[in-house]
């Protein structure tokens, strides 16, 4: 017997054979095909029952109530409330995208110290006693103010929570970051006597005219003024867009006037000359509640008349006195202020101006006009008990004070007090209340040799990305001994930081939130946390109360409390309890009891004070931001989704592009696509160029919002030494793979971090005298072929 | 053709103010949440950047300060091919019918178990509503978590689009049995995601064959002409391809609804007809 | 006739040239002899594997975390209703929860094992039961309870079968291949089926749809 090629293939045939008769090939060829089409590992998200959460979102200032759609307990999506004031169930693709906030890979996943070129886990008594340590330290030496603290608002009663610690330490170094709302406070406290905040009622305003607003881009409550924008489109109401761009808000304008850059206050002061030439103000409410109309009105006649105003703006005079009829004719007029989002302070003046307009028709604390609100923040605090050594801190001014001068024979006193809000906590009030700026601060910290901040706390901010030249503001915190950074995020300034204590993001946390925004409604609400904490951080007002203990002394009697839901419970009084049971309290806007006074004179006295950095010479152009609705440029970086819809002539791989009109392209050598250079005083940067006709030419626009760095650079080393490990609170699997973790190991963010050129980077901010906060709306620039 | 007739008959549709509109992007990332669309690092190159829902930008070509802009959201038009009898285009060259339309609702799935990735819908598409899955989907860390059960993930090789969020066709259809109405389902009751997140209200949504429904009102489509509309400020995109879409747009601008479709000189403005009549009897 | 024709019929004239053509002849029949045998064996090992050795490989066998006694259930509770219920959305809860099996279950009612495992192990460790769902179809089938059995008055059984009376809980098993419940291919290995709830498959679900509306539907009726 000799096994040959045959036996082989009697081998074979057989086993085909036998194969072929068994079920085994017709039923792998039907799994294999199964198999092809359901990966192990694509995720199958479990089902369950379907619920929801109501609560307010609190990524930006706009407050709109949200309900968060959960499967088993586990929340799914964000959906806009129906129903509720602010927004009836429309919703922002930034609320939308909250998740993608709750689940960033650039979140801290717990208490770290910096130690040299690495990061070490350390756990929250340690972190918290090791800060502590220092700020005993400082205080010790009697050198408590130099314990700062940086925070996005100083609305709520986390924000009171860190100003009240500082006040305890001894120090008056609280700063928050300069927005329009602060100049409209500092506006109506000078011109109508009051301490409000403004708000516009757009949604019933049948006249609106805008000086370069950013309207329907983020403006205000974002999604309250969407809603009103179409309310306004079927009620045929009209807007007038005041800018040298045709932006959203130009487009779905009815009447676009492109006025020069810088010129908007002027074309204001035209329109109030306009209609005071013609009679079209409202006289009786000007006499009887105007101080100094006179004088005003002589002033404008002079200066601004609409034939000279034309030819400084570039408007038509024909135009100017159209847009002043209608404006004067209409029955709810309202005239708006603050460039782009709002997002920086802008000029006092200018928005005084603006508001000539406002106090003009008359049309102010009445139903489609202008509002005065006055501090809603109804919490009350037991007063700060401080030590010797505190209050001898605190009686030096703060580092980054500054004064403001209008030279206005009526004001007198010249000097504006500052917008205190009650959150200070019964502070020691020596009667002379000191203005301080966010931008002041870093400038006289970059000055000096020995930075005279040796403690910095970083709470729900981001100065390293969102003020104006950020280089310098990022050199000044370097040159800060000891930074504390109470970000959720590995953002540009917790990079910088000594010490992270991270906390919960907004759907993960409680807190009081306050209609804002210059919107026209009073709104108090209960924020309430929506999702399982996913990592080891902390509540910030368990933070800085933890903190505070661990202070000892006069600081730790400041904050009896035991957790932040006591103190929020004993702080918000009788509201607490309603709260909890509707989630909110809405209430009728109010006028103010007494009649509303107008004083003329600092419009009288207008002036226009604000001129870009850079001459004309070296820099031809004029660089601005775009704000758009689509790309975050405040504390919080933009959420991947929000990042997916930008357009490619906007971002392009990771080019930043820059909208110039074709004429101007055509002078300077460049074509769309091309790569450029922008320089300015500032800083310089490589673009692309993107040729929008849009653009009144010498204009160079630049969007907001991009440029972060990417995250953490160095190792992260975990307790047990080991790298660092995956997501830790995860509330159910979903991956058939088990939910392996995928982790980089490092805390970044490459959905919008390493993209783009940050604008604050080109940027350098000016100060405007009239209120001493950052007024800067652009730079002169000057491009050139890369 | 299979035809589905057991059930009512609906022909859902969208009518979209591009006045309204204001270009904010809620409706694109309220598509993207609800259907677990995924993203990459880098989405700039936006041919195989995945948005069901995708707002254009559209300019009259005009001059600084005559120049005028306006968005246009384009989801899937859930075509219903020339005589509006379910020959879409992509439907029609599908090899391996994993998309197919639906007679009784009008609407075109996309069944990604079933698709192998061959891409002729996608060519056949003529308003690139479709897109290729170049690559898995990847989450960060512990994002998967925020997937919806309603709506499967996807895997690489397969195509996806707007399906005008039927899963909440089957919730509602899941409610009205559950409440013994068979599959009587209330306006209300169905609207997709992206309706239901525009904050300016520029997106409405319902059944175009009910006159009650607010887009049977605003576009009062003509039944004998596939739905065409007999509103003058209202249009379809590429009318004259015949596609029959069931995606309405409105606007008071000419200029956009003249970039509705590609006119040669002077044939804006005068009657369109088509060779064959373009409707049924 | 090709030049490679040409080379291969002179090679085989070539190979009878050589003499040998007789003994090769007879070894050439041991061969087919061989041949055969390699045959039977190879056929009746592949064979036999395939039908018996393929499915146990093909599942992967798991057991409920505890027993589970329907037949007693459906006789305290009176029907399948009382445990799996519709949500008030319409949707269907499927397995209960422990907060519904505890409505009854406050403390332990019986002697048996099992439930100590439950009451011990779960209820009061707060943890659901992992219970391993037979009828589990994959993540792409939306399947609409409310239509079927409210909608359409079918019995529980028709798809289901009798587990109702079952007082065992089979054990679970995977393919492991595909991920999928040995009940939606069904126990027969050729995809045979006797019962209605034999087989869950796409075609299965066509073919009621067919006999019961007169079409199988669009695929956007059962697909997600």
């Amino acid at each position: 017997m000799k096994i040959d090629r045959r036996s082989f293939l009697g081998l074979g045939l057989g086993a085909a054979a036998g194969v072929t008769l068994s079920p085994m090939p017709w039923k792998l060829t039907d799994d294999s095909s199964i198999w092809s089409q359901n990966w192990p590992w694509t995720p199958v998200p479990i089902d369950g029952e379907v619920t929801f959460d109501d609560t307010v979102c609190t990524l930006c200032p706009g407050n709109c109530g949200i309900s968060v759609k959960k499967v088993n307990g586990r929340a799914i999506k964000i959906e806009g409330k129906k129903g509720y004031p602010v927004n009836d169930g429309g919703i922002c693709l930034h609320g939308i995208s909250g998740l993608q906030y709750l689940y960033d890979p650039s979140r801290v996943r717990f208490p770290m110290v910096k130690n040299g070129d690495t990061w070490k886990q350390v756990s929250w008594d340690e972190a918290a006693s090791l800060v502590a340590g220092k700020i005993k330290e400082l205080k010790d030496k009697g050198m408590a103010d130099s314990v700062a603290c940086v925070a996005g608002s100083d609305k709520g009663s986390i924000a009171g929570l860190y100003k009240r610690f500082i006040t305890s330490v001894g120090s008056q170094n609280f700063y928050t970051v300069d927005t329009m709302e602060k100049t409209w406070e500092m506006l109506i406290e000078r011109v109508h006597g009051l301490n409000a905040s403004a708000a516009f009622d757009l949604a019933k305003s049948d006249y609106i005219i805008s000086f370069g607003t950013g309207f329907i881009e983020g403006w205000g409550s974002p999604v309250n003024n969407f809603l009103a924008n179409s309310s306004r489109k079927e009620r045929h109401a009209k807007l007038v867009q005041v800018e040298y761009r045709l932006s959203n808000t130009a487009a779905s304008a009815d009447i676009w006037l492109p006025a020069k850059p810088g010129t908007e206050a002027s074309l204001a002061l035209g329109i109030c000359s306009a209609m005071i030439s013609a009679n079209l103000y409202n006289a009786a409410f000007a006499q009887s509640a105007g101080k100094d109309f006179e004088a005003f009105a002589k002033f404008v006649n002079e200066k601004y008349d609409p034939e000279l105003v034309s030819r400084t703006t570039g408007v038509d005079a024909a135009k100017i006195k159209a847009v002043a009829a209608e404006f004067a004719k209409a029955k709810s007029p309202l005239a708006i202020a603050g460039r782009g989002k709002g997002e920086s302070a802008g000029s006092l003046m200018e928005f005084a101006a603006v508001h000539a307009l406002n106090c003009l028709t008359g049309n102010i604390n009445k139903e489609g006009g202008f509002w005065t609100i006055e501090q809603q923040d109804s919490l009350t605090w037991p007063s700060v008990v401080m030590d010797d050594s505190a209050t001898k801190s605190y009686a030096k001014p703060p580092v980054g004070a500054v004064t403001s001068v209008i030279d206005s024979g009526a004001s007198g006193a010249g000097i504006f007090s500052a917008v205190v809000s009650a959150v200070s906590g019964g502070a020691t009030d020596s009667g002379q209340k000191v203005l301080s700026s966010v931008s002041k601060l870093f400038e006289v910290i970059n000055a000096s040799e020995k930075s005279p901040v040796e403690l910095l706390m970083v709470y729900n901010s981001n100065p390293c990305f969102t003020l104006r030249n950020a280089k310098v503001v990022k050199d000044a915190v370097n040159k800060i001994p000891f930074v504390v950074s109470f970000s959720p995020y590995m953002d540009d300034t917790a990079q910088l930081a000594d010490v992270i204590l991270p906390t919960h993001t907004s759907l993960e946390m409680t807190q009081d939130v306050y209609s804002g925004a210059c919107i026209a409604q009073n709104v108090i609400a209960l924020s309430k946390s929506v999702a399982v904490p996913v990592y080891d951080t902390k509540h910030p007002g368990d933070a800085i109360i933890s903190l505070a203990k661990a202070t000892e002394g006069s600081v730790a009697s400041n904050f009896t409390w035991k957790t932040y839901s006591e103190c929020l419970e004993s702080i918000m009084g009788d509201n607490f309890a309603t709260l909890s049971e509707e989630g909110y309290i809405a209430s009728e806007l109010a006028p103010p009891v007494t009649p509303l006074s107008v004083d003329f004179s600092l419009f009288a006295a207008f002036k226009d004070s604000i001129s870009l950095e850079g001459d004309a010479k070296s820099y031809p152009l004029t660089l601005v931001p775009i704000d758009t609705i689509r790309l975050a440029s405040s504390t919080l970086a933009s959420p991947p989704f929000a990042v997916k819809t930008v357009e490619d002539t906007v971002l392009f791989e990771k080019d930043t592009l820059v909208e110039i009109n074709p004429e101007t392209a055509d002078k300077v050598g460049v074509d769309d696509g091309d790569y450029a250079v922008i320089t300015t005083s500032v800083g310089e940067a490589k673009v692309r160029i993107h040729l929008f006709d849009g653009i009144m030419p010498g204009i160079i626009a630049i969007p907001e919002g991009l440029g972060h760095s990417t995250g953490a650079k160095g190792e992260i080393i975990t307790k047990d030494g080991s790298p660092m490990a995956g997501i830790t609170g995860a509330t159910s699997i979903i991956t058939q793979t088990g939910g392996v973790s995928k982790n980089r190991g490092q805390l970044e963010n490459l959905y919008i971090g390493g993209k783009g050129v940050n604008v604050n980077e080109l940027i350098g901010p000016v100060m405007d005298p009239a209120s001493g906060l950052d007024a800067a709306w652009g730079i002169r620039a000057r491009i050139s072929r890369a | 053709m299979t035809q589905d007739n057991h059930g009512k008959k609906y022909k859902f549709g969208m009518v979209i103010d591009l006045d309204k509109c204001t270009g904010c992007g809620s409706c694109m990332v309220a598509c993207m949440s609800e259907n677990n669309v995924p993203f990459k690092e880098d989405e700039t190159n936006k041919k195989d950047s995945i948005t069901w829902m995708r707002v254009f930008k559209l300019t009259n070509g005009k001059p600084f300060p005559e120049t005028d802009i306006c968005y246009m959201p384009r989801p899937c038009m859930h075509c219903g091919g020339k005589g509006d009898h379910g020959h879409s285009p992509c439907v029609s060259v599908c090899p391996a019918t994993a998309t197919d339309y639906g007679h009784d609702t009008g609407i075109v799935s996309q069944i990604y178990t079933r698709c192998f990735g061959c891409r002729y819908c996608m060519g056949a598409c003529p308003y690139h509503a479709r897109y290729f899955n170049w690559w898995d989907p990847k989450w960060p860390d512990g994002m998967e978590e925020y997937l919806s059960p309603n709506v499967s993930p996807r895997m690489r090789g397969v195509v996806e689009k707007c399906s005008f969020c039927y899963h909440r066709y089957q919730a509602a259809r899941d409610k009205a049995y559950h409440e013994e109405r068979r599959d009587e389902i209330e306006e209300s009751e169905y609207q997709t995601a992206c309706t239901q997140a525009c904050p300016a209200g520029a997106i409405t949504f319902g059944d175009l064959n009910n006159p009650d429904h607010e887009v049977c009102k605003f576009v009062n489509p003509d039944p004998h002409q596939c739905g065409k509309p007999r509103n003058p400020k209202a249009f379809r995109l590429l009318e004259r391809l015949q596609t029959n879409p069931k995606v309405y747009y409105i606007s008071e601008r000419e200029w956009v609804r003249k970039a509705g479709d590609n006119y040669r000189d002077g044939e804006w403005g005068k009657e369109i007809h088509s060779s064959d009549g373009n409707s049924h009897k | 006739m090709s030049e490679l024709e040409k080379k291969t019929e002179s090679g085989s004239v070539d190979a009878a040239k050589d003499g040998a053509s007789s003994e090769q002849k007879a070894e050439g029949d041991s061969g087919v002899g061989m041949g055969i045998l390699f045959f039977i064996a190879a056929f009746a090992v592949c064979f036999l594997s395939g039908w018996l050795l393929f499915p146990s490989l093909l599942y992967s066998k798991k057991e409920q975390p505890f027993n589970f006694n329907h037949a007693l259930h459906v006789a305290e509770t009176g029907g399948c209703e009382s445990c799996h219920s519709f949500r008030e959305d319409g949707t269907f809860a499927g397995v209960p929860k422990n907060s519904s099996c505890i409505e009854c279950h406050e403390s332990q009612l019986g002697e048996t094992e099992d439930e100590a495992i439950f009451m011990t192990e779960y209820v009061e460790k707060g943890k659901e039961v992992p219970w391993l769902i037979y009828s589990k179809q994959p993540d792409c089938v939306f399947f609409s309870h409310a239509a079927h059995v409210t909608g359409a008055k079918m019995d529980c059984v028709t798809c289901h079968g009798n587990i109702g009376e079952s007082t065992t809980m089979k054990p679970y098993q995977e393919n492991r291949i595909t991920g999928y419940s040995r009940d939606i291919w069904g126990e027969n290995i050729w995809g045979v089926k006797k019962n209605p709830w034999d087989r869950m498959k796409m075609d299965d679900c066509a073919k009621c749809h067919q006999e019961e509306t007169g079409s199988k539907g669009a695929c956007f009726q059962c697909h997600k």
